[in-house]
């Protein structure tokens, strides 16, 4: 397929690519764009959540989205949530109380996690899991991680 | 161990989180390189073929495309393996399972790459494929290796089986069935090799040991070992499929054949046809006690399914073999396992090793016998329970950390009746259970169990260290930097762990077995102690006072008027006259010759095991037979904390794919001979399949050998959850099931 011009928000810049518009969100991150903290686990079948990103705010897998369908969209990824290398307070809290193990699944996790957050400042334990239950994680049990969005959550609220 | 501590059992934090949590940590498939092109493997649609010809002309021609190789290709050894040399790297005339690399095709993009495999044109010849292990060992099954289909073969006795049957009350006799389990962990199987301009070859790798990738890699390209550089990346989880080489030997190849940058990163669906899973295997066991629960006699054939290749099938039958009796003391026992060759993809190596198969068999059947006892299941295995002194039927003795057992269970005691008392939700169906569990640690006798590791102390007091087995996401970097800077009475902030080379690391062997924070952390206390003796005989000099008059605490020399030097200093001048303190120091599992047993084959016997019990509370909805495990505790002895988060965070891992052992996982064949390949239908636990009322009970009982008191805990959490819930569901609606994974299907069939 041919390249075409694709505008969209990344990470705050508004930035213009050129790409086959078949190729997928994830790709291009990875390969064009060198953001390489959203991974590829399941095979680009939009099973695991490793590669969730944000757009328009909303938790997507970028392995199932089009690049062609990001054209005038807002996208968040997880090299775009540290404000000027201060950590933000989910990513604070998953090295606070050791939610990283592997840390595969974690920039998805965490973009899962902000999606919650924002829709949700203050969710309860089983929204907490509901809203993460998109997302595999091998290591953790996820135990750990439905505590440091819990510490998010009061962080944010506190803050 | 009374003295307060720096920094063992806190809770620290892991130093590569920044990394992690901000998307910045390098996987193998994330670091930048240049002028990189891409493999792609053509691997075998069948289970089991002839190979007549492989053409590659059209995949050659193809745009994009640099180069196709084949087997005939490899320069050096075509064929390798962990244990047998019996794998080929790529396909010698035949395949013997789907997945099986037949041929890399090298090209610009990842896309031509992958478009021209299907250009590669093979003849293929299919056989009858074999999936089961019995049928393999028939005596005539078609065998899939010259050597026939019998990998290996363990056969262990102790005291008299016919007497100690012939004396039981009761005897009760069981067939169990464990499933094919992937390790699933979340960064698939990967590797980038760069050709360098002086004939060397860099290899990054996603491994448990790359120094054997090293060698493999070598072997291939027939070059020498010096001439291989193999650097491991941050690991995204292992859980022992990364033991075997993974993608480094066709990394390497790719990179020697075109003299580039060569990156391949297998699919979920290639992870799950064409690396090492939990053995699947067939476990029929009978057991005789006496009429108030002693166990008397215990009996046992199991045939495991290790696939087309052996991988580390053979070593999983020996600890599979060992912990047929689990935690308790049995004076008969005749054990035989027999591991075979079949079709399905190969298993080897993976979390616990042969002790979740065979603890799901003797935690059920344990119940199994309490209720055709009439006993309470936690009287019978207390009645049972091995005890400090007590040896266990390879004639081990069982060391003073077996006094977890008891304490395990009267904790479980109480937790039972806690549980027992919660109403299940309407229309649910709520039950109890608990399992044991004991979990071997270290490679077992005679074979080389050791690890190696090394610190080199910096001029500004800091300490680097130099892992020489790599951190595979578990915490060993963060384990072994707690223990250096205690051993040197540090803060945890000065010791820095760096990531393995091996132009520059020690060998550190394979990180697996539970046994990197006992083997790591004596070897860096070890090396922590030479360091400080390096200092003090420098700082005798520089003062002029007698070595014997200096002490060191706490990065300070003392000197015999209580002067306080600051170790940096020391440091510094050394530096400043080009030298350093560094120390390497090895630490080998201890198999004293006078007390392991030499009449057992080689790896066995296993000398220290790490002991713990779990409870579960399930609700079963009996129209539906789903289970939902609502309450668990987890009991496990460590020895001691190392480091607090870590250790939780291993019981937890252990737990959710436990849970998922019990519930929901199982590589299977589907009706058109497809195996299950994907997360759409392999279904590991997800956040909410975790119960919602979760603790952890951790026991501290010192292992005398052990760093600061310290054993493993990587294995044993998943060991004991499926038995616990197999017997829960039982508790709650009546129903035995002795497959894994106990599926609503299996349920509702049994209810009805």
């Amino acid at each position: 397929m041919k390249a075409i011009q694709i505008a969209f928000n990344l990470n705050g810049k508004l930035i213009t690519i050129s790409s086959a518009p078949n190729r997928t969100l994830l790709d291009v991150l990875r390969d064009d764009l060198g953001l390489t903290g959203a991974k590829d686990s399941c095979g680009g079948e939009g099973e695991c959540g490793a590669c969730t990103v944000l757009m328009d705010g909303q938790a997507v897998n970028s392995c199932m989205v089009f690049i062609g369908q990001v054209q005038s969209h807002t996208i968040v990824t997880i090299e775009g949530l540290s404000d000027e290398g201060q950590l933000h307070p989910l990513q604070k809290a998953f090295v606070e109380v050791g939610a990283v193990q592997c840390g595969y699944c974690t920039p998805g996790m965490i973009m899962s996690a902000k999606a919650l957050l924002d829709r949700n400042p203050n969710p309860s334990d089983l929204e907490i899991r509901e809203g993460l239950s998109g997302n595999l994680c091998r290591c953790t049990g996820y135990v750990k991680i439905a505590d440091a969005v819990r510490l998010a959550a009061e962080e944010l609220s506190h803050g | 161990m009374a003295n307060e501590t720096r920094t063992v059992g806190k809770t620290e934090l892991r130093k590569d989180a920044w990394d992690k949590v901000t998307g910045a940590a390098q996987y193998v498939a994330d670091i930048p390189q240049e002028r990189m092109c891409y493999g792609a493997i053509v691997r075998s649609p069948h289970h089991f073929a002839r190979i007549n010809q492989i053409n590659t002309k059209a995949a050659e021609d193809a745009r994009g495309v640099l180069r196709v190789i084949i087997a005939d290709d490899i320069p050096g050894r075509k064929i390798h393996g962990p244990l047998v040399q019996d794998q080929p790297s790529l396909a010698i005339d035949v395949v013997r399972h789907m997945g099986e690399p037949v041929a890399l095709v090298i090209a610009e993009t990842r896309q031509a790459a992958r478009d021209a495999v299907t250009l590669v044109e093979v003849d293929y010849e299919p056989f009858v494929p074999i999936f089961d292990p019995i049928t393999a060992l028939q005596p005539d099954a078609k065998k899939l290796h010259t050597n026939g289909n019998l990998v290996a073969e363990f056969d262990v006795r102790d005291g008299d089986i016919e007497n100690g049957f012939a004396d039981a009350d009761v005897i009760l006799e069981e067939t169990f069935n464990v499933p094919r389990i992937s390790p699933a962990y979340m960064e698939p199987e990967n590797s980038v090799a760069r050709w360098n301009d002086d004939g060397s070859v860099t290899v990054w790798v996603s491994s448990q040991h790359p120094f054997t990738d090293q060698a493999d890699v070598a072997e291939a390209l027939n070059l020498p070992v010096e001439k291989v550089q193999v650097k491991s990346a941050v690991i995204g989880g292992a859980f022992g499929g990364k033991e075997d080489s993974t993608l480094a030997i066709l990394a390497g190849l790719g990179a020697w054949a075109v003299k580039r940058t060569v990156q391949i990163v297998n699919t979920r669906q290639e992870s799950f046809l064409a690396h090492p899973k939990r053995h699947p295997a067939q476990i029929q066991l009978k057991v005789g006690a006496k009429k108030d629960g002693t166990l008397l006699a215990l009996k046992a054939t199991a045939h495991m399914d290790t696939g087309a290749y052996a991988s580390l099938g053979p070593a999983v039958g020996i600890i599979l073999t060992e912990t047929l009796a689990g935690s308790y003391r049995v004076p008969n026992v005749e054990l035989k396992t027999l591991v075979a060759y079949t079709n399905s993809p190969l298993s080897g190596a993976m979390r616990g090793f042969g002790s979740p198969q065979s603890h799901f068999a003797v935690e059920s059947m344990m119940d199994m016998l309490a209720s055709a006892l009439n006993m309470e299941p936690i009287t019978l295995r207390r009645k049972n329970i091995l005890r400090p002194g007590d040896q266990m039927f390879t004639k081990v003795v069982v060391n003073q950390t077996a006094l977890s057992l008891p304490i395990c269970l009267d904790n479980a005691e109480e937790i039972i009746k806690r549980y027992q008392k919660i109403e299940p939700a309407p229309g649910k169906k709520a039950g109890v259970g608990m399992a044991l569990a004991a979990q071997s640690m270290g490679l077992g006798a005679k074979v080389p169990d050791d690890s190696t590791h090394r610190l080199e102390w910096l001029r500004d007091g800091s300490v680097l260290l130099h892992l020489g087995s790599p951190d595979m996401g578990q915490g060993l970097a963060m384990t072994a930097e707690q223990i250096t800077a205690e051993a040197l009475g540090l803060p945890y902030e000065m010791v820095k762990s760096v990531e393995l080379d091996t132009l520059k690391s020690p060998n550190g062997n394979v990180t697996c077995a539970s046994r990197m924070t006992y083997l790591t952390g004596n070897a860096v206390i070890n090396a922590s102690r030479q360091l400080i003796e390096q200092l003090l005989t420098e700082a005798s000099k520089m003062l002029n006072v007698p070595r014997e008059k200096l002490a060191y605490k706490d990065g300070l020399v003392i000197t015999p008027d209580g002067e306080k030097v600051v170790a940096a200093e020391f440091i510094s001048r050394v530096a400043d006259d080009g030298r350093q303190f560094i120390s390497e120091a090895t630490f080998s599992f201890p198999y004293p010759e006078e007390t392991t047993p030499q009449h057992l084959p080689i790896g066995m016997p296993h000398v220290m095991f790490c002991f713990g019990a779990q409870i579960a509370r399930v609700e079963v909805d009996p129209e539906l037979g789903t289970v939902d495990v609502t309450h668990m505790v987890a009991i496990h002895d460590v020895g001691k904390v190392i480091s607090r988060s870590g250790v939780e965070g291993q019981i937890e891992g252990g737990i959710a794919s436990g849970i998922g052992y019990a519930l929901y996982e199982s590589m299977v064949l589907k009706d058109q001979g497809q195996w299950i390949d994907s997360f759409t239908e392999y279904l590991i636990p997800t956040s909410k399949d975790m119960p919602e009322h979760y603790e952890n009970i951790i026991l501290e009982i010192p292992e005398a050998s052990g760093p600061y008191g310290a054993k493993g805990i990587g294995e044993i959490p998943l060991v004991p959850t499926a038995p616990a819930i197999a017997n829960a569901v039982y508790d709650a609606i009546g129903v035995r099931v002795n497959s894994l994974p106990i599926t609503p299907e299996k349920l509702i069939k049994d209810m009805i």
